[in-house]
């Protein structure tokens, strides 16, 4: 390896810390109800459909404790996000043992890390973990605040800042993936809905830069779209593909094609409904 | 005084005439006296001595010779003496088989010459001639020929009356009385046609009498008339066309022919030569399609304009010159082809309602969040709940009601935003909330004068005592109670559709800038068609004006400049609601102030008041006015006159914002709500007379029977009507619904109502037309129905218990089936492969000194099987058939032999025989499909793979049954038990159609592997699946090609067929589909189940 100029930088997750305030439209209480939950420890269950804004919420809430405790890089709160799926094992959030020459080493997972650093754990999509692995939080999220790492026979308490969140989709999950009752209920529930007609243009707006018009008739757009929500359409269109619309838009795509590949293509292949959807699109946008 | 040469002649004679009728001897006197002198003695002689014989001829022959005596002198002035003696010849020939024949061609010789020459008459004489056959009736018939023939020629040349004569020959050998009728109403029919049409008339009757003899007689009833609905130049032609055509089409030429020139009276008759030209041109290849393209122009010129019509023709002769497909062709111009439908659907700018019916319902589910039918609005005036118009759109408030098509443009496109304007000014009105209107409650930009308006509207009944008048509390709906506080109600209702509607377009296209420009042609279009203000009485112009700016056409207002404060300040109260935001209070509040400004407009004319105003264009100021709600009362209009006043009327609704009623919807929605237990604080349930009130009083109702006969009894309908319709879904609504779409119909949710016997789902498939090569479009409907068996709920068990060692074995083998898809089990302690990932942890851990388990293996693991199959039962009147008897037969034949000639065994065979027959009945195909079903449902249980079991018969291409006796989804039950011992044979065998939905149900259904088995007799067959009964070929085609579109869609089809006689049309034509023929009938039980196997395993 000649190279010298390292083109990125690699930090531990503990030492990460964002640099500038992510933008964050607060729908309803969620940002007190929050800081009310990480000052009593109370762990925190998101819950909404995709891409209405739950990680950018965390990200959102890291920033402004982080800001609230210290001024220094080193304090404030990090923020440690797991994607959770179907393989995820209690080593792989725990630690596990590694071989080094003829000697093993320990090293922590990122739910010790986070236990030690005082961190925010926030695990996405939690129902996809198998239950073996979910059950492993349990002592962490209650009074206890406890991390039994087993293969070392030890027992991690969680420092002051620590404090473990999920997310998780109601909308697609199937019975059987449903969460366990003693898991859930060892954590408040913030509910993401979509936000309102006005809240979300100015997301759109913010977000992706388009005009004040477009970014509304896209929220109209939204509002539309959701109402056929039963019709064959899993989900609702989430902000996320509303703000991408409004970025190609600004890089000079017409609206109804931006519509077309980040809103009707995106949400269904029934033609029948992509081609009503299309209609509403039409309706809204005149070119 | 000398006696004459005649007188002498009468004396030599007169004895010789004595024998016969008294008439004689006097005709032969009269006419010798009057040819005295005319003739010359030997003439004399001769023309006597030739009437004499001829009375001679036979018995009755005197009555001939009477009348060449009478006639004689007539005609000796036009064809001499030889020609009466050549003339006498002829008569002589007829006289020889009949005297009466030969009477009736004397008599009416003199008419005939008229028309004819000496020469003509042979022939004339030959053609009466022909009809004779030696018989009294045919006689009759010839002599009538001669009696018609003088007025037949006033119409036709000798030469054409003998094609009539042929005709009516050719009629004779089926009935005189037909033939005679045909002749009797020639002259008649022949009078009336144009000269030149009676020859191409008798071209075609000629040809219909060969084809179908029955036909002439309608022919000539109604073929006259018929053809008069064509234009007189082309009719010849057309006739020409129809007389070459039935060579080859034959029974069919009259109806084809009768369909035709009606078609063709639909038509503007500068179009016909047109189209009778195509015809003639495609007639060559084939005549059929010809007379079908004829048929079918009316239905599709009213979709295209006539030069699309030309290139849709094209298409369907292309398929018959270039593709060389008469039958293909004929299937399109009978519109019974794919092809057709689309390349008219591409042509045609017309948009129908129906094709578009799931999007629009889509698309108002999206604007307004709320579920709304979208029906046609014929059907809402079907309903009876108030409203008529059938071409315009409206909603109720939980549907909306659209015109059946749209053709007002040129461009598609164009027809189909159309309809999304319509719908979105529909939906706006919901989604702006024009039926949320509060009582007194201030809008936006107003606020609410609703209650000092009523409390004055109630001062001012109390004063003019008018005691009739409703009080306003009793007000059922918010709207009702606004509504009451108008005097005028038919004024206030007109104003506050202009203004609402006005707010509702508004706000459309603020909101849906992407329709805008279609709302503004909408506009446009429905402002130039306005009904002239001129000559519109004064009030009612003012309010077409607030109309007409709300249509976006300011500069089309017409008004008297010297009144234009009135309009002015109408306008500005209009203009409040079109401001963003506005609110339907702030309509209703913009409609009161434009109410009082109206109210001090007269209803007169200019006709009457002439002089007094004139209709002027609109002033600038008049263009740009601004909202503002007009101030307080000012003084009547002044026209210092007394002219009188008009009833007020409406100006008639621009299409695309349809019918406004608040008050019904409203009304509706508060029986709906009463209907579902809700009442709220508005008060306790309405009582009839409430209703009735309001609907009295409403200007929103016009009912048909309104006026005449009994109000009560109208007015009862009316509310049962209205209650139908706020029933919740499903129930009110007809079951039309269903049709055309394979959803089920609606109404879940109030799933306690008692089950109906039997539920039918309609859907509809194409059908494969093998000749046109070509799919008939939504050709056959199947009716799915779920039986609730109640009938021999033993016969599964019975089945089980006979066959028990078969279903043993069977569900052993099945139970050993290898399944083929495997799903990987991770971290087992023992597994058939190692997870290195794995295994390397706990390789670690282990030298870390900690000692987990060593779960370090995968395993394959059975997983689902994934497969749905789904059986195919033919309940067809053919399966009906006895196995026995069929082996019977057999076995007579093969099996003689063992009884060595001992009667004695024969006997005990015969006993033995008898007596299982008595045990068992007969056995029949159904019966061994039914058992089949049974170990079939016993082996899949044992597999677990999802299987339906379904059965299928019917009677032509609108009915094809099909039976779920077990759905797929369904789970295996006692119900399922009863269905299969329900199976019977009904009727008919179309198999398409069934394969058809069996598909549908498969590709419904998610598995990886989908199977399809029919089990049938091999012998499709039913009403029209074929050109006769006995036609194959159709059925087997079609059959296949349903069987190879379930292979198009991933699914493996398989045919089984028990039938032993070679009865198997099927088997030849599927040589690329899995088939099987059960030879041996009764091993189908067993041999069912190891097919499956093979099917689902390989
Ligand atoms: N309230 C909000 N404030 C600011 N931005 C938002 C908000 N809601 C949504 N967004 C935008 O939507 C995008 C998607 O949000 P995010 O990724 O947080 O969704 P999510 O809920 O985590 O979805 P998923 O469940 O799929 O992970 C964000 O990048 C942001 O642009
Ligand atoms: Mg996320």
């Amino acid at each position: 390896m000649t190279k010298e100029n390292k083109s990125y930088t690699q930090l531990a997750v503990e030492d990460f810390r964002l640099t500038k305030e992510p933008y964050y439209l607060e729908i309803n209480d969620e940002v007190s109800l929050f800081e009310a939950a990480y000052n009593n420890h109370i762990p925190v269950l998101l819950k909404g459909p995709t891409g209405v804004g739950k990680t950018r919420f965390i990200e959102h809430m890291t920033w402004r404790l982080q800001n609230s405790v210290g001024d220094a890089p080193s304090d404030g709160v990090p923020l440690i996000t797991v994607a959770c799926h179907e393989d995820l094992t209690a080593s792989d959030l725990v630690g596990r043992y590694l071989l080094e020459g003829d000697e093993t080493r320990w090293i922590d997972g990122p739910i010790t890390r986070a236990t030690k650093a005082g961190a925010i754990c926030y695990l996405d999509e939690v129902v996809e973990a198998r239950k073996d692995t979910t059950v492993l939080i349990h002592p962490l999220t209650d009074y206890r605040r406890l991390l039994p790492v087993e293969k070392r026979g030890e027992l991690l308490e969680a420092a002051d800042g620590f404090l473990l969140v999920m997310s998780y989709n109601p909308g697609y999950q199937s019975a059987l993936k449903d969460l366990k009752h003693s898991t859930r209920q060892r954590f408040i529930s913030i509910d993401f809905g979509y936000p309102d007609r006005d809240q979300e243009a100015a997301i759109i707006e913010v977000e992706s830069g388009a005009t004040p018009e477009y970014s509304r008739d896209l929220a109209k757009l939204a509002e539309k779209v959701r109402n056929l929500k039963e019709h064959g359409l899993g989900e609702g269109v989430s902000t996320r593909l509303l703000v991408y619309a409004g970025k190609l838009m600004v890089a000079g795509i017409s609206p109804r094609r931006a519509c077309q590949v980040s809103v009707v293509w995106a949400l269904t292949d029934d033609m029948e409904v992509q081609r009503s959807i299309e209609e509403v699109v039409t309706s809204i946008f005149d070119e | 005084m000398p006696e004459s040469y005649v007188d002498r002649l009468v004396a030599r004679y007169e004895e010789q005439l004595q024998g016969f009728g008294a008439s004689l001897p006097e005709e032969f006197k009269k006419s010798a006296l009057l040819l005295d002198g005319v003739l010359g003695e030997s003439e004399l002689d001769q023309w006597a001595e030739t009437g004499i014989r001829l009375a001679g001829q036979s018995l009755r022959a005197w009555e001939a010779a009477t009348e060449y005596f009478r006639a004689t002198p007539v005609i000796h002035a036009t064809i001499g003496f030889q020609g009466i003696i050549a003339w006498a010849q002829l008569a002589a020939n007829i006289a020889e088989k009949s005297s009466l024949v030969a009477a009736s061609f004397i008599k009416f010789t003199p008419s005939v010459l008229e028309y004819l020459t000496l020469d003509d008459l042979e022939e004339w004489s030959l053609q009466g001639d022909r009809l004779f056959r030696g018989n009294w009736k045919s006689g009759t018939l010839s002599a009538a020929y001669f009696e018609h023939t003088p007025a037949l020629l006033k119409f036709l040349p000798l030469a054409s009356i003998e094609k009539l004569v042929s005709i009516i020959d050719a009629l004779t050998e089926r009935s005189y009385e037909l033939a005679s009728t045909c002749l009797e109403s020639a002259t008649r029919i022949f009078g009336e046609l144009e000269s030149s049409d009676r020859e191409p008339f008798l071209g075609f009757a000629r040809a219909v009498t060969r084809a179908s003899w029955a036909d002439t007689r309608l022919y000539f009833e109604r073929g006259p008339s018929l053809i008069t609905s064509i234009s007189p130049e082309h009719r010849a032609d057309f006739l020409d066309l129809s007389a070459k055509v039935t060579s080859e089409v034959g029974r069919q030429a009259f109806p084809l022919f009768a369909d035709a020139a009606e078609s063709l009276g639909q038509l503007s008759e500068d179009t016909h030569a047109e189209h009778i030209l195509f015809a003639s041109n495609i007639a060559i290849g084939s005549p059929t399609a010809a007379m079908e393209y004829l048929k079918i122009v009316p239905f599709v010129s009213n979709r295209l304009t006539s030069e699309q019509l030309r290139r849709w023709s094209a298409v369907g002769e292309e398929i018959l010159t270039v593709e060389n497909n008469a039958e293909g062709a004929e299937a399109f111009f009978r519109l019974e082809s794919t092809r057709a439908e689309n390349s008219l659907q591409e042509l045609s700018s017309r948009i129908e309602l129906a094709s578009i019916n799931t999007l629009l319902r889509m698309y108002a589910k999206a604007l307004t969040g709320e579920q709304v039918g979208i029906y046609s609005v014929e059907e809402l005036v079907d309903q009876n709940i108030g409203w008529v118009q059938e071409s315009v759109a409206t909603t109720e408030g939980s549907s909306i009601y659209l015109p059946p098509f749209v053709a007002t443009f040129d461009e598609q496109e164009a027809n189909f935003q159309s309809y999304k304007v319509f719908a979105t000014h529909q939906t706006g009105r919901i989604e702006f909330g024009s039926f949320r209107y509060k009582w007194n409650q201030p809008g936006i930009y107003t606020g609410s004068t609703i209650l000092e308006r009523e409390e004055s509207a109630q001062s001012r009944r109390e004063v003019s005592a008018d005691s009739d008048e409703v009080s306003p509390s009793s007000a059922l709906t918010a709207m009702q109670r606004y509504f009451n506080v108008f005097d005028e109600r038919i004024l206030i209702s007109g104003i506050f559709t202009v203004v609402e509607d006005t707010r509702v377009d508004a706000y459309v296209s603020r909101e849906y800038g992407g329709i805008r420009k279609w709302l503004r042609q909408l506009q446009a279009h429905e402002g130039n068609r306005r009904p002239r203000v001129e000559n519109m009485p004064l009030r009612a112009a003012f309010v077409e004006n607030l109309l007409r700016t709300s249509l976006g056409r300011p500069e089309t207002m017409r008004w008297p400049t010297v009144y234009r404060e009135f309009l002015e300040s109408g306008l500005a109260a209009l203009k409040i609601v079109e401001q963003d935001d506005a609110t339907v209070q702030d309509s209703a509040e913009a409609a009161a102030a434009i109410f009082d400004i109206a109210q001090r407009i007269p209803n007169v004319t200019p006709a009457m008041s002439d002089g007094k105003f004139d209709f002027d264009s609109p002033s600038e100021d008049m263009l740009s006015i601004q909202p503002a709600m007009p101030s307080g009362d000012g003084p009547p209009l002044d026209m210092q006159s007394n002219d009188q006043e008009i009833e007020f009327e409406n100006p008639p609704q621009p299409e695309f914002r349809g019918d406004f009623k608040p008050e019904l919807v409203q009304l509706l929605a508060r029986l709906k709500q009463q209907q579902e237990g809700q009442v709220d604080g508005e008060g306790a349930p309405l009582t009839k007379e409430q209703l009735k009130e309001l609907l009295e009083n409403s200007v929103e109702i016009t009912i048909a029977e309104w006026a005449e006969g009994d109000l009560d009894e109208s007015l009862g309908m009316f509310l049962e009507n209205l209650e139908q319709a706020a029933t919740p879904s499903g129930e009110g609504k007809s079951d039309d619904d269903s049709k055309g779409s394979d959803e089920s119909s609606g109404g879940q949710g109030d799933g306690e109502e008692q089950e109906l016997p039997m539920e039918i789902d309609w859907s509809y498939y194409d059908e494969w037309d093998f000749r046109a090569s070509d799919y008939r479009p939504r050709w056959t409907r199947v009716g799915q129905r779920f039986h609730e068996a109640e009938e021999e709920p033993e016969f599964y068990e019975e089945t089980l218990r006979r066959h028990h060692g078969l279903v043993m074995e069977t569900r052993k083998q099945f139970e050993m089936m290898r399944p083929e898809v495997f799903k990987k089990i991770k971290r087992v302690e023992d597994g058939d492969e190692l997870d290195v990932d794995l295994a390397i942890e706990f390789y670690i851990d282990k030298k870390a000194g900690i000692g987990p388990t060593g779960k370090v293996y995968n395993k394959r693991n059975k997983m689902e099987r994934d497969v749905a199959v789904a059986f195919l039962l033919d309940m067809s009147a053919s399966t009906d058939e006895e196995i026995e008897k069929q082996r019977q037969s057999n076995s007579n034949d093969d099996d003689e032999d063992d009884f060595d000639g001992d009667p004695r065994k024969y006997f005990q065979w015969l006993a033995a025989r008898r007596a299982s027959q008595m045990i068992e009945p007969p056995k029949r195909i159904i019966d061994l499909e039914k058992e089949s079903a049974v170990l079939i449902v016993e082996a899949l249980e044992a597999i677990g793979d999802s299987y339906g079991i379904y059965g299928f018969s019917g009677y032509g291409r609108d009915n094809v049954e099909f039976h779920i006796i077990k759905d797929l989804e369904e789970p295996m039950g006692p119900l399922v038990q009863r269905r299969i011992g329900k199976i019977e044979p009904i009727r008919s065998t179309r198999m398409g159609p069934a394969i058809r939905h069996t598909i549908h149900k498969l590709n419904e259904y998610d598995a990886k592997v989908k199977i399809l088995i029919m089990v049938s007799d091999g012998r499709p067959q039913d009403h029209g699946y074929g050109k006769d009964r006995t036609e194959k070929e159709y059925a087997v085609h079609d059959t296949k090609q349903a069987l190879l579109e379930a292979k198009r869609d991933g699914i493996t089809p398989f045919l089984i067929t028990v039938d032993k006689e070679g009865h198997d049309y099927l088997q030849q034509m599927c040589d690329d589909i899995g088939y099987e023929v059960v030879d041996d009938i009764e091993s189908l039980p067993r041999r069912l189940p190891t097919l499956y196997r093979h099917l689902a395993v390989e």
